[in-house]
């Protein structure tokens, strides 16, 4: 039998599921090993999920998983990265599930993602921009950036799980709103922020210049945007100008 | 690329998340620290920033669990050039590795699972290992796992196997005494058949661990309690046998605090002066 022969059915046994009782012990702890190990990776990465959904469905949607979802790449850390959506196909009836999973995930992505620099009001306020050169500035995101619309006050759920969640709570239900997720001094931060803020902000993330979103934002749009823009900028949203 | 590397004498432990804030805090009494390296490549923030303060004040080892040198697929080319871009970074004492296989491409068991002892899986590990060492410039250190299943088509013994591994790749060893007595127990040979069958110059590393009881009396190498006695005595035999070099307790899981383990150190450093 081939090395390459020997291996798949080994790994074919390590991942079968009850059905397929393993061939001997050894068999068995790799098995328990693997179902072990992905299933700690998932309760740590989605640990406020888990208090949220509660242990058993939590576990019973893990499994699940595992069974359907091999990981596919060198990095455990990857290995969550499709649950939300795993959640959305189990918890059809409550979005919050799915919207919480993901935030969680992605504020662990902003924690380790690759570091970009930071752009403070003061390193733009130093780059002596003229009229000319804030009509075509284009700005880089900050480090780990991420949004997705949300149908709940997921920030106000994401403190209440902070400590002991209040007997009964449940999210505020939200319309057009849009959490954004990025890293700021080493740490992750979020903002639900509302649609009309969400899509200048949105063209600004994908590239557009400062000026096209002026004219989107139109005359009467100008003060609000600079109002907004200096949100952003404070926030640490941006990690420095497009060159 | 440098062909070796020369002896670090020392004892040390893992840098893990727990100990973080103590590492960070003061300088602790470790003349290095270990690794995990999948855990600072590809990524920055926090991680990253810890990593560098403190190699500023230990030296530091990395030691991987995903490069699969017993792939017959071969080596994940985008894995290396992240852990090299990490190794440029940290500049290691040295960078090891497993004698194991992780998955098939597209599938990783996150898991170093056994190889069978044979001519193919040899050349194979031969093969993927050089690849390794030139694409890091550097002679690698390769580690016996623990292992529960053996293989009916093994030809060769797993001392035999790392030893061929050693001469013919020119890589070296990460000899972990607790694997070896694990294994021993769970496939019924004599650990130190074992240890005096690997060869005394190419050991430049020792890992000492504890296990936990599984079924039907086979051990599993958890990682979650203090060294044991019967791995305390072949610790001494290996110092006996390797002479001094690095040493350190691995502990992933019921991580106590870093005292308990600085205080668990202090045995190996006592055991390694001890003539066997």
């Amino acid at each position: 039998m081939s090395l390459i022969d020997t291996q798949q059915a080994f790994l074919a046994e390590v991942c079968a599921d009850d059905e397929t009782a393993p061939s001997t012990l050894g068999m068995a702890i790799y098995r328990n090993a693997y179902r072990a190990r992905l299933a700690d990776a998932l309760a740590v990465s989605f640990e406020r999920t888990r208090r949220w959904v509660g242990e058993a469905m939590f576990d019973a949607a893990c499994a699940h998983y595992i069974l359907t979802r091999p990981p596919q790449t060198w990095t455990l850390d990857a290995y969550g990265h499709d649950f939300p959506g795993l959640l959305a196909e189990l918890f059809a009836d409550d979005p919050e599930v799915t919207e919480l999973a993901w935030m969680e995930w992605q504020m662990q992505q902003a924690f380790a993602a690759p570091d970009r620099g930071e752009l403070t009001p003061l390193t733009l306020a130093g780059a002596g921009l003229d009229e000319a050169d804030w009509a075509g500035l284009r700005l880089l995101p900050a480090a780990g950036i991420a949004y997705r619309p949300m149908t709940h006050d997921l920030a106000a759920l994401w403190r209440a799980l902070a400590h002991d969640l209040p007997d009964g709570f449940m999210p505020d239900p939200v319309t057009e709103a849009i959490m954004v997720i990025w890293r700021k001094d080493l740490q992750p931060h979020y903002r639900l922020i509302g649609h009309a803020e969400f899509a200048a902000l949105a063209l600004l993330l994908d590239g557009a210049s400062f000026g096209s979103v002026a004219e989107q934002v139109g005359e009467t749009g100008l003060a609000q945007l600079g109002e907004w823009f200096a949100g952003w900028l404070g926030d640490g949203m941006f990690s420095a100008i497009a060159r | 690329m440098p062909e070796t590397i020369p002896h670090f004498t020392g004892f040390g432990l893992g840098l893990r998340k727990d100990h973080h804030a103590d590492f960070l805090r003061d300088e602790q009494p470790v003349d290095f620290v270990e690794i995990i390296s999948e855990n600072f490549m590809a990524c920055g923030g926090r991680p990253l920033r810890t990593l560098d303060a403190v190699r500023e004040r230990q030296p530091v080892i990395m030691h991987g669990v995903s490069m699969s040198l017993g792939s017959p697929m071969g080596l994940d080319r985008s894995y290396l050039a992240e852990l090299k871009v990490l190794a440029d970074r940290v500049r290691p004492l040295w960078v090891s590795d497993h004698l194991c296989w992780t998955g098939l491409p597209g599938h990783n068991s996150h898991d170093l699972l056994p190889l069978p002892y044979t001519d193919e899986a040899l050349n194979t590990c031969i093969a993927n290992l050089k690849l390794a060492q030139d694409v890091l410039e550097r002679p690698l250190l390769v580690e016996n796992p623990s292992s529960y299943q053996a293989f009916q088509q093994s030809t060769r013994s797993e001392w035999e196997f790392l030893r061929l591994l050693a001469q013919e790749s020119g890589c070296y060893l990460l000899l972990d005494v607790n694997n070896v007595f694990v294994s021993s127990v769970n496939h019924g040979f004599d650990p130190l058949e074992f240890l005096d069958s690997i060869p005394r110059d190419r050991v430049r590393q020792i890992h000492l661990a504890g296990h936990s009881q599984g079924p039907e009396g086979m051990l599993i190498d958890t990682h979650d309690a203090p060294v044991c006695a019967e791995v305390w005595e072949l610790y001494a035999h290996a110092v006996a046998r390797f002479g001094p070099c690095a040493t350190m307790i691995e502990r992933d899981d019921a991580v106590p605090p870093l005292a308990d383990l600085l205080a668990e150190l202090d045995l190996a450093r006592v055991a390694a002066s001890v003539p066997a």
